[in-house]
């Protein structure tokens, strides 16, 4: 039979079939995940929560909303359980220990705790004494919210306990003393940066290449967003009118962190003159010569406690120390001059509005 | 031959052929989506603070209240242009359709941008220190 005649080619077809189909379907399967992979489109998630007595935003690029959304939480309790050990108000926080046992013994602390306060002593130094963690027992005295201004004889008599050298640090043995009794250590001005950093240390742990942690006005990012383009940060007006995100000056960012201190934070006005938390530990009093003082380097940690110790500086003295450190720095002075470090000109963009 | 014998002489791997072909053209509509860019929008803002955002692909006339009246904003054909406004100089009515770019109305304060969703987020700032 004719069949039978042809039982060889037929098969021989079948098998080249075969082999075609498998071929055009290994073409389009590779199509198919190569435009899977650029499908892949990376978001930016943002979540907020409030945190050490402020409003933290953390925003991640990522492919992914779980994983997003995973670091981001994972972030906020990295900042949260900073929190709870410099919490200048909670009893027990490792802070308080310290500040509690001022005088009497040393205190053993935490990696974190030891860590901060290695670089509050390093700021003070650096500054001459114009960032000073120990202000603590003068700052107890203003009350921003009531709106009240101490007495002179009470800020002179709580200055003698202001000096950051009689803060002790053995990083051997782990622990903390401040030499006399009636000190207190605030780390009011530099454990938000602190928090920063760790919170962009944490989301790194957790394969995140890029985003932005604020805490409050200090601010870190890393990475880039998916436009290939670098954060944009904008540095708010002092003297902004009303509550409005004024902004007087953008600038953008990657790898770096960025905070400003300002007379406008904690204030309040008394007898026509701006009474602020920026207080002078040679005085007692709140620093004059600035308005806003913003610093930018790697470490946010560094930001938060240089634009405190700036600001207390001076417009002159501030810029000179920001260029000895190799860090830049945008200040406007009590006049409304903006002074500005060498580098940083072109980097920084100025609105004509302000 | 008819359709019909056409169909039938067909065997299983021209058919198979048929339907891989269909689905990468189909995959390439997709892939044409997802990268080429979309449309541009119009952008409206009054005193920096954004009040409208509009496909330039629908026709439309708007109207913004500025700090010193209100500004008429055309959209026909995919171009913008302002048609009224209660400014002195008019130099924002003078400047006629735009395709891309922007209109300012400084002693109102209406701003027109038209451009990519992408611009407009890259003109807002990520994060305020202060």
């Amino acid at each position: 039979m004719k069949n039978k005649f042809n039982v060889h080619p037929p098969q021989r077809t079948k098998f080249n079939v075969l082999i075609f189909i498998f071929l055009l379907f290994t073409v389009h399967y590779s199509l198919f995940t190569l435009y899977g992979c650029a499908s892949q489109k990376e978001n930016v998630y943002r979540k907020s929560k409030i945190l050490m007595d402020t409003l933290v935003t953390i925003t991640v690029v990522s492919s992914s909303k779980d994983s997003a959304e995973k670091a981001i939480d994972t972030a906020f309790s990295e900042i949260e359980k900073l929190e709870k050990l410099f919490n200048f108000f909670s009893p027990e926080s490792e802070l308080s220990l310290i500040n509690k046992n001022a005088g009497i013994s040393e205190v053993k602390v935490s990696q974190d705790t030891l860590d901060i306060l290695d670089k509050t002593l390093y700021v003070s130094e650096k500054t001459e004494g114009a960032f000073d963690a120990t202000i603590g027992p003068v700052i107890t005295l203003y009350d921003f919210y009531k709106k009240v201004k101490p007495e002179d004889s009470s800020i002179k008599k709580k200055l003698s306990l202001v000096n950051y050298r009689y803060l002790m640090i053995d990083r051997n043995k782990s622990t903390a003393f401040l030499k006399k009794r009636g000190m207190h250590i605030d780390l009011g001005g530099i454990s938000k940066g602190y928090a920063a950093d760790k919170a962009v240390e944490t989301l790194k742990r957790n394969r995140i290449h890029s985003g932005l942690v604020s805490v409050a006005g200090d601010i870190k990012a890393f990475g880039l967003k998916p436009d290939g383009r670098p954060w944009k940060i904008g540095i708010r007006n002092p003297r902004a009118k009303g509550q409005e995100d004024d902004i007087m000056a953008t600038i953008e960012l990657t790898d770096t962190a960025i905070s400003t201190s300002g007379d406008y934070e904690r204030s309040f006005i008394n007898d026509g003159k701006r009474y602020h938390h920026l207080l002078n530990p040679r005085t007692g009093y709140p620093a004059e010569g600035c308005q806003s003082v913003s610093i930018i380097t790697k470490e946010c940690a560094f930001t938060d406690a240089f634009a405190t110790g700036i600001f207390i500086l001076g417009p002159e003295k501030g810029i000179k120390t920001l260029e000895k450190m190799g860090f830049d720095g945008v200040i406007v002075d009590s006049q409304g001059k903006v002074h500005t470090t060498p580098h940083i000109r072109g980097k920084v963009e100025f609105k004509r509005s302000s | 031959m008819n359709l019909k014998g056409l169909l039938n002489s067909t065997t299983i791997a021209d058919r198979i052929l048929l339907f891989i072909l269909i689905l990468l053209s189909l995959s390439g509509i997709i892939f044409i989506k997802e990268v080429l860019p979309k449309g541009h929008i119009v952008w409206i803002e009054v005193n920096g603070h954004p009040v409208y955002l509009l496909p330039i692909e629908k026709d439309r006339i708007v109207s913004v209240n500025g700090s010193e009246g209100n500004t008429i904003v055309e959209i026909k054909n995919h171009k913008v242009r302002i048609t009224e406004s209660p400014c002195d100089n008019k130099l924002c009515i003078q400047q006629g359709w735009i395709e891309k770019g922007s209109i300012v109305c400084l002693p109102n304060r209406v701003v027109v941008i038209v451009g990519t969703p992408e611009d407009e987020l890259n003109k807002r700032v990520d994060a305020i220190t202060g």
